[in-house]
């Protein structure tokens, strides 16, 4: 196997650039031209106006993370920790206890997510084998006054629903 | 002293030291919109108060604040504390002294006395300057040393570094542009810019010296520690360089102490090769003869001017998510135009009247000067936008690369044009 | 040293032990060969298949090796396609029904299916028929949970309460796929070693129902550790583990293997002391019964150590050896009376010929090593002259000495766990528990062993023997109690004590009687 060398064309070397002047203008103008186009007409500018525009989620995107349920309600999630092993940032906190609703035998009392932790891999999702945990809720903007307010527990997110159907999830996108 | 006399300085006092502070204001949110709108994006658009932004200026307010009650941190492994906190106190005192010799208007003769519209009326014009500024980088050194901290030091050895090779051919470009006007008085350097050369063209420093103006606008960037030549903070190699341990209200001196510097440079480029307050082809003689035409065509021309910043409110003021008629934005930019024709309505009615009573004499002679204000400070914030505008266009220059430039090109070059310039003068004469 | 020969495993010589078999043989030299019903402590039995091996040139050609004694000059065969073939389909019958639950499965981590499908299997199921139901979360009683579905049915539990325990309470009851273990219809486990099965299980049918869903196993960190619960000194593994943003607690204790004094095996009670390890702990120090901080607590006892005229040290005989030695010094220099009576200890009659003691004590053989009293004479005499009685560790009311018979003299206590002394007492120092420091006890055998510390407390307590350094003693840590035990002590002159063998040393009966040191 031979290894492919590319030779990269070394720029400035011609008397023009050398002198470096004549760059600096033609670099200068440049700028110019971006600054009065923006300045002239503010509805040229590339970027997204944030609160006023939302960003398109898709399906894929690792927001906020949820606990998924069964379709007769009950909780699909078994205890089994493999997203606590998982997490490389260690923010989920799981307790195991007895489970009584005619599936399985275990079931998490406490689920507690640290989102000040979190670093949003999607590790936890990729090691559930029960497709318990998901992060598809499309919540981005995580705000609170108080660091205990983060850590997210069973309810919550129990209660989070994923504005995505199935197919869109399994698909990936949109 | 008559009160003539007194009024006199107080204007001009107050002139050369507020006009700094406030442009301070501009500088920051030219500097941060400018670069926003070069970068493609809006830059600081939202803090505002009671839905008035201003453009983002209001953002100035809110950092200004900030840095103000923040808590001012000396750091505990200072020793020098002294020296420590005098650092920002020089960079800004020398920044803001530094401009007052820069003539803003022509010489005023009001009740047969000349009143020379600098802030010091001192001859000594632009040795002032270069005296002044040079200190400027003790300041700096001082902050880096006193820092005890290595990043603090680097910065402060290069800043020395950087200014002595600079200010080698800024003194040099200097002369031969001395050569040429045969005066360091600023008022007189500006007012022999204001002859036209073969009768057409304004017989600016910039059209007598090109070449000397480059390498004062390029020794100037680098006195003012200014992108491409800011390798005194670069932040890629040294952190912060000589503020990494500075904080609060003490980093907003150096903060502000740099774009004073800036404007004062701005202010001194444009006196020297910019024809400083000369308005082209309208002298101060030609505006005090002609006074109701000059009157006229300005009542003329001032509300096609509002006419065009009017539209560029409009289309620039509203939101494109909003419904019109709850756009806050909208709402607000009905109120700059009112208070735009408002402004444009009173400064007609004044122009009117003095149309009609004024139009001769003293009167005459303050219009022109305050025209030639005004002119002097169009043409400093364009020098500020170029600042700006380099600063957003160009990398900063690696540390061998700025040593060349200063030793190897530019001084041998303001040499060669001060040989030249000699050679010509010596010819015409 | 017992006598070595040779024989090749996969064309490798290897030397190993004589007279074992070839499980046990060649594992010894780093060997595995693939077992699930075969444990050391039970014997061969041969019904799962796993550890088929081959012999060259042998008749017959396929043996399992946990019944075949390693000879010299055997030529075994681990690597060959029909011995991966073996494996990979006793692996496939033993999934066949198996259910695969190892999210909710306490076993899963430490569980001998997940391993030997990673290394042996690793194939898909080819069944296509469902498989068979059978009970789960049966309570077997004795805090044992069994599970007959994960149950490959190698009768390890069976063997156990057959062989060792001798009660028999488990059978494996129906043939072919409906073949299960269970317990006879009311007559649940009972023995006092029931809880060992969990540990035998190599699968998850059994799961204790005290640790259940507890933890997983591989977050736990397994220290080495001796039980405390009784004088036979078990060796165990202490499981702990420190929770996120919690404190570091032991989840359970499973025995760890010491031929020379508990085998593979300890006893329920054993195991549950880790709960007093969490729970039962003295936190907050006392000076003068008010409530201090640590350091003004101890600087309190010592002041007043000092003042009192007539002081009265009780040891407790849970303390090791260091720390005994340690009082011993500082009661010389205070010239205080040294007891460790404590008759309460000693339960009569609860102990039996294997495991369990009637003393309940850990350390009580080193008193006659060390030379402290332990009668009840000495004691009552002392406690009447005394002013300040310093108590370390020691649950008196266990031994029938309530509060009142204290009088007037105070009370200081240096210990671990809350009893009624603690309660009582005007000084109180919190120290560390013997899951948390270091030392070495005597057990009833006159077996000498080490512990280490395992478990690290966010706030660790102080270990006694700083305690006590703190109030005058001249001791710095265990290694220089160590060196000082070997120097004064008749019975260690010539051990070294600063490194015990892992397995202990047994003392001789004339070190562990003298009583003249």
């Amino acid at each position: 196997m031979s290894i492919d060398i590319k030779t990269v064309e070394r720029k400035g070397g011609t008397p023009q650039e050398r002198v470096y002047l004549v760059e600096v203008f033609k670099g200068m103008a440049v700028t110019f031209g971006h600054f009065i186009r923006n300045f002239l007409d503010n509805s040229k500018l590339y970027v997204r106006h944030y609160p006023e525009v939302e960003p398109e989620i898709t399906a894929r995107w690792r927001g906020r993370h949820r606990l998924t349920r069964h379709e007769d309600g009950t909780v699909k999630c078994v205890a089994c920790f493999m997203c606590q092993t998982n997490c490389p940032a260690k923010c989920i906190m799981i307790e195991a206890g007895e489970r009584n609703d005619g599936r399985t035998e275990k079931l998490p009392v406490r689920f507690d997510i640290d989102l000040l932790e979190c670093i949003y891999c999607g590790f936890c999702v990729e090691a559930c084998p029960m497709d318990a945990i998901r992060m598809d809720t499309g919540i981005y903007a995580l705000t609170g006054t108080e660091r205990d307010s983060f850590v997210i527990g069973l309810n919550e997110l129990l209660q989070s629903e994923s504005p995505f159907t199935d197919e869109e999830y399994k698909k990936g996108s949109k | 002293m008559s009160l003539l006399d007194t009024v006199i300085t107080i204007i001009r006092v107050l002139f050369a030291a507020f006009i700094p502070v406030c442009f301070l204001a501009v500088m920051v949110w030219m500097e941060r919109r400018g670069c926003g709108f070069i970068q493609d994006r809006s830059g600081p658009n939202r803090a505002n108060v009671f839905g008035f932004r201003l453009m983002g200026i209001v953002q100035n307010l809110a950092d200004g604040l900030k840095l103000a009650f923040k808590e001012d941190v000396i750091p505990a492994h200072i020793k020098y504390k002294f020296y420590y906190v005098l650092a920002p106190v020089i960079v800004f005192t020398i920044a803001i002294v530094s401009f007052a010799s820069v003539p803003f208007a022509d010489a005023l003769v009001l009740g047969g006395k000349s009143y020379l519209m600098q802030g010091i009326p001192t001859d000594l014009g632009i040795l002032w300057f270069m005296a002044i500024v040079g200190f400027a980088v003790y300041g700096i050194i001082l902050a880096g040393w006193s820092s005890h901290n290595k990043y603090g030091m680097l910065g402060g050895l290069r800043a020395a570094a950087q200014v002595i090779s600079y200010e080698i051919p800024l003194g040099l470009a200097l002369i031969s542009l001395l050569i040429v006007y045969g005066t360091v008085n600023l008022t007189g350097i500006v007012q022999y810019q204001g002859q036209l050369l073969f009768g057409f063209i304004p017989m600016w420093g910039v059209v007598l010296q090109p070449l000397g103006a480059i390498i004062f606008i390029v020794a100037a960037f680098a006195e003012a520690n200014r992108v491409p030549f800011d390798l005194v903070e670069g932040e890629s190699e040294i952190v912060a360089g000589f503020h990494i341990e500075y904080s609060g209200m003490k980093f907003a001196m150096f903060f502000m102490g740099e774009y004073v510097a800036m404007f004062t440079s701005s202010a001194i480029i444009v006196s020297l090769y910019f024809g400083g307050f000369q308005i082209p082809w309208l002298s101060t003689a030609f505006m005090v003869e002609h006074t109701r035409l000059v009157v006229i065509l300005l009542m003329i021309a001032l509300p096609l001017l509002a006419y065009l910043v009017v539209g560029w409110i409009r289309k620039n003021n509203r939101n494109r998510f909003l419904p019109r008629e709850s756009d806050p934005d909208v709402f607000e930019a009905t109120w700059y135009i009112r208070l735009l024709w408002a402004a444009v309505i009173l400064l007609e009615l004044v122009l009117l009247i003095f149309l009609i009573i004024g139009a001769g004499g003293a009167a005459a002679r303050i219009l022109a000067a305050c025209l030639q204000v005004a002119t002097f400070l169009v043409k400093v914030t364009f020098m500020c936008f170029v600042y700006v505008w380099v600063r957003w266009t160009l990398p900063r220059f690696r540390y061998d690369q700025l040593q060349r430039l200063g030793w190897q090109t530019l001084i041998p070059l303001s040499l060669l044009n001060i040989f030249i310039t000699g050679a010509i003068v010596v010819v015409l004469s | 040293m017992a006598d070595t020969i040779k024989l090749s495993v996969n064309g490798v010589e290897v030397e190993v032990q004589a007279g074992k078999n070839l499980v046990d043989a060649v594992a010894a030299v780093g060997i595995e060969i693939p077992h699930i019903c075969y444990h050391p402590a039970l014997g061969a039995d041969g019904n799962c298949r796993m550890c088929l091996v081959e012999i060259e040139d042998g008749r017959p050609p396929l043996v399992p090796a946990c019944k075949t004694r390693a000879v010299e000059g055997m030529k075994v065969r681990l690597d060959s396609e029909k011995i991966k073939k073996i494996q990979r389909d006793i692996m496939e019958f033993e999934l066949i029904n198996h259910p695969i639950d190892c999210p909710i499965c306490d076993q899963a981590g430490e569980c001998i299916l997940q391993d030997y499908y990673m290394k042996y299997d690793g194939a898909q199921s080819r069944m296509r028929v469902p498989q068979v139901v059978k009970g789960k979360k049966i309570d077997f009683g004795a805090g044992v949970v069994h599970d007959q579905e994960r149950c490959v049915l190698c009768a390890r539990c069976v063997r156990f309460t057959r062989l060792i325990t001798k009660t028999g309470e488990l059978g494996i009851v129906n043939r072919t796929d409906q073949a299960r273990v269970n317990i006879f219809p009311g007559r649940p486990l009972s023995n006092r070693y029931s809880l060992n099965v969990v540990d035998l299980c190599p699968v998850g049918a059994m799961t204790s129902s005290d640790f259940r869903f507890k933890q997983r196993a591989w977050f736990l960190t397994k220290s080495k550790g001796i039980c405390h619960g009784c004088s036979k000194g078990c060796n165990i593994f202490i499981d702990h583990n420190r929770e996120k943003y919690q404190d570091d607690i032991i989840y359970r204790y499973r025995p760890r293997h010491n031929e020379q004094v508990n085998g593979y095996f300890i006893c329920d009670a054993g195991r549950m002391t880790y709960k007093q390890e969490n729970e039962k702990r003295l936190r907050t120090p006392l000076a003068s019964g008010q409530q201090a901080d640590l350091e003004s607590a101890i600087n309190a006892l010592k002041r007043r150590l000092d003042q009192a005229a007539n002081p009265f040290f009780v040891v407790s005989p849970n303390c090791s050896l260091e720390q005994m030695h340690a009082i011993q010094q500082l009661a010389a220099q205070k010239k205080a009376t040294v007891s460790g009576f404590s008759e309460g200890y000693i339960q009569e009659g609860d102990g039996d010929d294997w495991l369990i003691q009637d003393d309940k004590a850990a350390n009580r053989a080193a008193f006659a090593v060390l030379g402290i009293d332990e009668t009840k004479e000495v004691f009552n005499s002392a406690l009447k002259g005394a002013d300040l009685v310093v108590n370390f560790g020691n649950d008196l009311s266990l031994s029938g000495v309530n509060n009142t018979s204290l009088g007037t003299a105070e009370m200081a206590f240096i210990g671990s766990y809350a009893n009624s002394c603690a309660d009582a007492a005007a000084y109180l120092v919190p120290v560390a528990s013997y899951s948390e420091d270091s030392g070495s006890i005597i057990n009833v055998d006159g077996v000498l062993q080490r512990y280490e510390t395992a478990v690290k407390k966010n706030v660790p307590f102080p270990n006694m023997l700083s305690v006590i350094r703190q109030l005058g003693g001249g001791l710095d840590d265990v290694q220089a109690a160590r060196t000082s035990l070997g120097n004064t002590v008749e019975a260690f002159k010539k051990l070294d004590l600063q490194n015990i063998p892992a397995q202990g040393l047994a003392l001789t009966a004339s070190e562990v009687g003298n009583v003249t040191a």
